[in-house]
């Protein structure tokens, strides 16, 4: 057992010395790994962060009915008998037209506003639904559509479908983007160890014919391979701060522009982690893979 | 302890190195493996150690049928049986300790107790004072010696050398015959390929003639 962690040990130091001896081409790896982390990892963060930002806004799809000007009070009354009992509407919210210039004002839109010379916003009402399907949407568009009293009926479902499709497209391709590049991780690893096998075949050679196993051979090169998409991973990280720090600017003065606190979140500590460790383990699997291919051709 | 029983070896492309030897070889034994070149001494060799497959009949290694050994059983094999290279294998990147080390680190030893035995294995091959010197610094005769060292370190019960003294002048040569002989009398199982007709008259033991894979004398 002792002798068994102290060739761990020995075989962790190799691989150290041995990435020390060719910082070049080590650090060259490490580029290489870091970069084809940096792309489906980064393309995560964009799209947490689009989800986040997502989630900011109403989450249940709304309907405006937008009222004639002219309607009459009458009118008025019947639309919001018929609102307040109606088993398709969850709640409804009722917002005047004073009100709702009022909002442009606060939304720093008073510029423009003051330049009306009378309030061009209809009185509306706002709906949300209990079951909101397309379907449903559209039954409540069409039946209010044709209710007296009733300018236009809007349904602005569709943007935030749209988005949480787009969003959906994104995760799927952050999930094919992440295994296409784990591939292309385990294969750059495997070469370099490659050029680590051929620098040591006759050490190979000589162990297997003094009695070394597979797994005695396997060791060094299993380690040089993890350190290798360990360093390939903090690259990435690195790579990912500085972006992070270039983009937190404009998207903060972007999102204070939209009056929104949206600031870009970095990857927590589980995601760190989680990343360093598939990073290491696609890249000790790679090793495996060309040290067991070389010594099968021993044979 | 070794048995090979109408053993033939053909390479890939027809060359036939060995054809129906059948040869025992008991255990404490001292045996000469002589004749030409390309005769087959070599390959009755590596047959031993699992290196090479016999293409028909069996070899058995204490009891054990070695052509039919899988290849994760093959090491532990090896770890018993010393081996002697005529082009040495000595591993250049690392000093005369380090080499000396490798088939107890391999044997997963205790480093310790490791360090000790190196040091003894060393001390028998006259090269201790050296044990910091690397490989390239050494003589033809010190890294035959070193390799020696590398052989018995784990004190195997047999020992094969394949020409051994092959490119040594006639001193280094008699140096590395009495270390053989030291071996012999302890007791260690040896099987030496030579066409050094001295060596063989000098020290004794059995000696089997080959001549075109097949004995002519001594079996």
């Amino acid at each position: 057992m002792n002798s068994w962690l102290a060739h761990h040990l020995a075989s962790l130091a190799d691989a150290v010395r041995r990435l020390l001896r060719t910082p070049f081409s080590a650090v060259f790896t490490a580029l290489a790994i870091g970069v084809a982390i940096t792309l489906p990892v980064g393309m995560y963060l964009g799209v947490t962060n689009l989800n986040r930002l997502a989630g900011e806004l109403p989450t249940q799809p709304e309907i405006s009915l937008f009222l004639k000007e002219n309607a009459s009070q009458g009118e008025r009354d019947a639309l919001q008998h018929k609102l307040s009992r109606h088993p398709a509407i969850a709640q409804q919210r009722f917002v005047s037209r004073e009100a709702a210039l009022q909002r442009l004002n606060a939304q720093g839109l008073s510029d423009v506003t003051a330049g009306l010379d009378k309030n061009p916003l209809p009185d509306a009402w706002v709906l949300s639904l209990r079951h909101a399907n397309p379907q449903a949407m559209e039954a409540v568009r069409q039946e209010f559509s044709a209710q007296p009293g009733v300018e236009r009926v809007h349904a602005d479902s569709a943007w935030a479908e749209r988005l949480q499709a787009m969003l959906g497209l994104g995760r799927q391709a952050v999930l094919l983007l992440s295994a296409l590049f784990g591939l292309a991780l385990v294969a750059i690893a495997s070469n370099a160890i490659r050029a680590q096998i051929l620098a040591r075949r006759e050490e190979i050679e000589v162990s297997r014919l003094i009695g070394a196993t597979d797994r005695y051979i396997r060791r060094p090169f299993l380690y040089y391979g993890a350190l290798q998409g360990a360093s390939g991973a903090l690259v990435a990280l690195g790579i990912l701060a500085l972006l992070g720090m270039a983009l937190s600017e404009p998207v903060g003065q972007l999102a204070s522009l939209y009056g929104s606190p949206f600031r870009l979140r970095p990857l927590d500590l589980a995601e760190t982690a989680i990343l360093l460790g598939a990073a290491t383990l696609f890249s000790w699997l790679g090793a495996w893979i060309a040290v067991t291919r070389t010594l099968r051709k021993f044979d | 302890m070794i048995q090979f029983s109408q053993v033939t070896k053909r390479y890939p492309g027809g060359h036939t190195a060995l054809e129906n030897v059948t040869l025992g070889i008991e255990k404490g034994e001292l045996l000469f493996l002589t004749g030409h070149s390309g005769a087959g001494k070599s390959t009755l060799l590596k047959l031993i150690a699992a290196i090479e497959r016999p293409t028909g009949g069996a070899v058995t290694v204490n009891g054990q049928n070695v052509g039919r050994l899988s290849r994760h059983a093959i090491p532990f094999l090896r770890r018993n049986i010393g081996l002697i290279f005529q082009d040495h294998k000595l591993l250049f990147d690392r000093n005369v300790i380090e080499n000396t080390l490798l088939p107890l680190s391999i044997a997963g030893f205790d480093r310790r107790e490791a360090m000790k035995r190196a040091r003894a294995a060393l001390d028998k091959v006259g090269l201790l004072n050296r044990e910091r010197a690397m490989p390239v610094a050494l003589s033809g005769g010190e890294q035959q010696r070193l390799c020696i060292a590398r052989a018995v370190v784990s004190r195997p019960a047999l020992v094969l050398a394949d020409e051994p003294t092959g490119n040594l002048d006639a001193g280094y040569a008699i140096d590395i015959l009495h270390m053989f002989m030291d071996f012999h009398r302890v007791g260690t199982t040896l099987v030496i390929s030579t066409h050094d007709e001295r060596a063989i008259q000098a020290m004794g033991g059995r000696v089997v003639q080959l001549d075109h894979g097949q004995i002519v004398a001594g079996s």
